[in-house]
């Protein structure tokens, strides 16, 4: 089970949060966060993409200046999750067309969507970018008829 | 007027310290509140998006959860869109902001417009409380139902939140499986099989029930493996590999303890276990999934050897993730399969060389995994050749597997001394303290060794690159207590060692100021010893010794004085730094006893200096006997407990150790130092009493040396005694000199227990702020029995630490006591061993204990404990069962 989503810059600023797991308080979280971002940086390319962290595996993937972590409990498959990131980064790299830090910041609620879409509750729902990215056109599309 | 969202954005990022952030956030916050409290119904999308930011970046932002239960009331879409999206990144824990979106959700889950039942269902999905599922659950199996397969994967998923949040509503979940997997869209077959996960997760049970699905999951798996290119679900080249590894995890639960199962599934294993290729990550990972399958369910011997070779495949491999999970898996295997694990040694012995360390600690836990009696040697190599390169903390790691690997599978004594030299040498201050303890030990007991060990920790010794404080302390306490035979010997072979030599490299290593005040102790101790091993060097180590008796360090001062007074005793010298008796492990018992008759049989002599050795012998054989009550460990921890015991115990009451001595000498009971004095200056001529009174005020000096400075009025009664006769000094003297020898001796093990009551205190704080206040599980007698707890994890698992203490308030002394501790199969505890047997009337002492609980399963637990207490109180032996199971602790 997925236990939380996180995309982080290379300055250690989060972009995107998305816990699957209940009773953390502010304080708790943004402790949690930097430090588990801090331990993602501190690692080199060649080291492998997960590193454990209290009762946690967290699975990091490095896309430019984005870091996507995903933190999971003992049975999930590590290298399904490091694709489930991938599929993630190319969902929202069609839907955003090169998707970088900028596009997540000014469109959060977009990038919020895209993720319910793929993921609830901690389990992956959807993989196909498709079906994913649907929904979101069509809210595109009421919106500009809207103006 | 408030910002755009766009221009906050901008704003914060134009910010150049945190300073300036909060400024920026904290100003808005009050706008946005401001905007609240107006009703502004035209800002709110904006504020709560603003929100939804300032969440995110790790501000306050409560402020905001209702208005996006307004937002979500509100009719249209886009306003509904974002309230769902604050409302699931905003309430976390507000249960009544949640219990009042429950309506609302209900209204939305009804809507004809499927993507606000989308919206309400990704809502409740991420955040639903178990009130809330609960209420819902009758729309969330409808919806279960539902034409559309948008609507129907997401209800599937909330249906899972609910099954972990209210375990009790599996039943109703699980007559939807078999439609769900049934279906042709991926997604919702995606959901469906982790539905069936999560139900045989919560309920074993079903296990039996869901077994029927296999032949359908087989050729699901079938046709997705041998499916060509399909766009909809590519993945480089693999078809759903989110699907297919989802299908593995459910055969491996399903095939669990089935051969029938399991017979079904080998053909499609074998073929996904053995075809792919390990070039990609998707392949890899699929991979991956099926090898775990196969080595978790009934599978034949051929297939799980297949099994490990493609794990080892990974290791030899290039990407490092795969190196991890194949280690990972191996290490779960270790325990099934030793025999073909251990034919792919080479690899997984590479590992220990990866830049990884997350890599390396894996490759360390499974080497050790795999050592045995034959192969110890080789591994062992293997392991200290990667120390030097090693970093600090990876460094006790890999020392600390040697060790256990040396207690556990030493092929002879010499092996271990070599390693443990090796140790010593290579992992400088980085290992584990009870490598000096096993080391003293082993060379204790070979007598043929001690030559060869002093000449070569000597000559490493010269070599200044290895003067680690650890190998340091080691070396002078082997080349002190041995130092004769090394100089006879070496002599003899011609060696290039001489006694100069070895108190010049002493003196050097004394005044060096990279030489701690604990390895000057060391150093002084190997001294004073050379000087009774050693004829003609008398002048030249008092000489060395002198300028430490005004040192600044009390302890090394003590000892320099001390020292050096002892070479006007010639006569009780040498007795006193006698060679240290061999430390026997196991078969403590027996010798004890022969020691006893032999020590009695001498004492018949009416001589004060025999009878002194008798009353220090029994002295050991006491200690003994409590070491064997003590604990069965390694036997340093065992003198080690018992130095804590003595000291703790003797300020207060003597009672538990003269008791004993009571019974052999029959002397009266003396329990304070002025009686004792007395006692010696009334039977000085009675020599069966002199052993009782010697013991007495050995048992006080031993109190003023182990207490330092804090007992100086015991030091004085030492000096008063000193004082009285000669024959009472020279015995006074001797008892110090004995006192302090073990005191000496047990240096290794003070170091060892310094540590980990500084472990222990640590642990003491961080309890006391994370916990509430102890709790007393039971309360007799005068007993009373309290134990504090603490959540937190040992090595990933949740786990609980206790700290047991036992206090007695009544007026009679507890003798004999012992507590055990039971908890339910899902729980696995650890009895430290106690610090005592007897605990003192009125409160006076306590016994302490440490509990560690560690969780077997997933499911949250509530702690419960079943003590059993022994005692013996008045010559009564009482057990009582106690049952303790308010404890509030949920784990």
């Amino acid at each position: 089970m997925i236990k939380f989503i996180l995309i982080v810059n290379k300055l250690g600023q989060t972009r995107l949060a998305q816990y699957y797991t209940t009773g953390l308080s502010i304080n708790q979280r943004v402790a949690l966060e930097n430090e588990i971002t801090r331990r993602c940086l501190s690692r080199k390319d060649k080291e492998c993409s997960f590193l454990e962290f209290r009762d946690l595996k967290v699975i990091y993937r490095r896309y430019a200046s984005l870091f996507f972590l995903v933190g999971v409990d003992e049975e999930e498959n590590e290298l399904g999750i490091l694709e489930f990131i991938h599929c993630l980064v190319e969902t929202l790299d069609r839907y955003f067309e090169n998707v970088c830090e900028l596009d997540l910041m000014f469109n959060i609620d977009k990038a919020y969507m895209i993720l319910d879409e793929m993921a609830l509750n901690g389990n992956i729902i959807e993989t196909n970018k498709k079906t994913v990215i649907a929904p979101l056109h069509i809210i595109d599309q009421v919106s500009k008829k809207l103006k | 007027m408030s910002m755009q969202v766009r221009d906050l954005i901008k704003a914060v990022r134009g910010c150049k310290t945190a300073q300036k952030i909060r400024e920026v956030i904290t100003r808005e916050s009050a706008l946005i509140r401001n905007s609240f409290r107006k009703e502004d119904k035209i800002n709110r999308p904006r504020n709560i998006y603003k929100l939804i930011y300032i969440h995110m970046l790790g501000f306050p932002s409560e402020f905001g959860q209702l208005e996006c239960l307004k937002l979500i009331a509100n009719p249209s879409y886009i306003g509904k869109r974002i309230g769902y999206l604050g409302l699931s990144i905003l309430v976390t824990e507000n249960q009544e902001v949640l219990f009042m979106s429950t309506n609302i959700i209900r209204n939305d889950l009804s809507s004809e417009d499927r993507y606000v039942v989308g919206l309400a269902l990704a809502a409740l999905g991420n955040i639903g409380s178990p009130e809330m599922l609960r209420d819902l659950a009758p729309e969330i199996e409808k919806l279960m139902e539902s034409e559309s397969s948008y609507l129907k994967k997401k209800a599937t998923l909330v249906a899972i939140r609910t099954i972990r949040l209210v375990p009790e509503s599996v039943d109703r979940f699980i007559g939807k499986v078999r439609t769900l997997i049934g279906e042709k869209n991926h997604g919702v077959v995606l959901t469906g099989l982790q539905l069936v996960l999560s139900i045989v997760k919560t309920e074993p049970e079903t296990i039996v029930k869901f077994r029927k699905l296999v032949p359908g999951l087989v050729r699901m798996l079938k046709s997705l493996v041998n499916a060509g290119y399909s766009s909809e679900y590519d993945f480089r080249g693999t078809a759903d590999p989110f699907l297919q590894y989802n299908i593995l995890r459910l055969l491996r639960y399903l095939g669990e303890g089935s051969k029938k199962s399991s017979k079904l599934m080998a053909d499609i294993l074998t073929q996904v276990g053995t075809s792919g290729g390990i070039s990609k990550n998707v392949e890899i990972a699929i991979l991956y999934e099926a090898v775990s399958t196969i080595l978790s369910i009934e599978s034949d011997s051929k297939l799980r050897v297949t099994a490990i070779n493609t794990l080892s495949r990974f290791l030899s491999g290039r990407h490092n993730n795969s190196k991890y999970v194949a280690l990972n898996t191996l290490l779960k295997a270790v325990n099934t399969e030793p025999k073909s694990l251990k034919r792919h040694r080479k690899v997984i012995v590479e590992c220990l060389k990866d830049k990884d360390i997350s890599i390396r600690r894996r490759a360390l836990d499974l080497v050790f995994g795999i050592m045995d009696k034959k192969n110890v040697e080789s591994l062992t190599q293997e392991l200290l050749d990667c120390l030097p390169k090693a970093e600090k903390e990876f460094r006790y790691d890999i020392t600390a597997k040697i060790c256990t690997a040396i207690e556990k599978f030493s092929p002879n004594d010499k092996w271990q001394i070599d390693t443990l030299i090796k140790v010593l040498t290579i992992g400088g201050q980085y290992i584990r303290d009870d490598v000096s303890s096993m080391m003293t030990s082993v060379i204790g007991r070979n007598p043929d060794l001690q030559y060869y060990t002093s000449k070569k920790l000597f000559n490493i010794l010269l070599d200044d690159r290895y003067r680690n404080q650890t190998f340091l302390q080691v070396s002078s306490w082997v080349i002190g207590e041995y130092g004769d035979i090394l100089m006879q010997k070496s002599e003899k072979d011609g060696e290039l060692i001489n006694t100069t030599q070895a108190l010049d490299l002493f003196q050097i290593l004394l005044e060096s100021s990279r030489t701690t005040d604990e390895t000057k102790y060391y150093i002084l101790t190997a001294l004073i010893k050379f000087s009774t091993r050693i004829e003609g060097y008398d002048e030249l180590i008092k000489k060395i010794i002198k300028p430490y008796r005004e040192h600044v360090n009390v302890e090394l001062q003590q000892r320099a004085c001390e020292f050096f007074l002892l070479f006007d005793y010639n006569e009780i010298r040498d007795p006193i730094l006698d060679r240290m008796p061999i430390f026997v492990e196991k078969e403590i018992e027996l010798e004890i006893e022969e020691e006893v008759s032999e020590n009695i049989n001498k004492g018949e002599n009416n001589d004060i200096q025999k009878n002194t050795q008798i009353i220090q012998n029994q002295i050991n054989v006491n200690q003994n006997i409590q070491t064997v009550q003590n604990t069965q460990n390694t036997g340093i921890n065992e003198l080690l407990m018992l130095n804590t015991e003595t000291k703790k115990t003797q300020p207060q009451n003597k009672q538990d150790s003269l008791n004993f001595l009571q019974e052999i000498f029959s002397g009266s009971g003396s329990r304070s130092n002025n009686n004792n004095n007395n006692m010696n200056n009334n039977n000085n001529n009675n020599n069966n009493k002199t052993g009782g009174q010697g013991l007495g005020l050995d048992l006080g000096l031993g109190l003023g040396l182990g207490l330092g400075m804090n007992n100086q009025s015991q030091r004085q009664n030492q000096m008063q005694t000193q004082r009285q006769t000669q024959q009472n000094q020279m015995q006074n003297q001797r008892q110090t000199q004995q006192n302090q020898r073990q005191i000496n001796q047990n240096q290794n093990q003070n170091k060892n227990q310094n540590q980990s009551q500084n472990k222990s205190q640590n642990q003491n704080q961080n309890q006391q702020k994370v916990q509430n206040q102890p709790f007393v599980v039971y309360e007799k007698n005068g007993i009373k029995i309290e134990m504090n707890f603490k959540v937190g994890n040992i090595r990933g698992t949740p786990a609980v630490m206790s700290i047991i203490k036992t206090t007695n308030i009544s007026s009679i002394p507890i003798s004999n006591y012992l507590l055990q501790v039971a908890v339910p199969k899902t729980l696995k505890a650890q009895l430290s061993q106690p610090s005592g047997q007897t605990i003192p009337p009125n409160g006076n002492g306590l016994v302490n204990q440490q509990l560690q609980i560690i969780k077997l399963v997933q499911q949250k637990t509530q702690l419960s404990i079943l003590l059993r207490v022994t005692y013996v109180i008045n010559g009564q032996k009482i057990v009582e069962n106690k049952e303790v199971s308010n404890i509030p602790i949920f784990f």
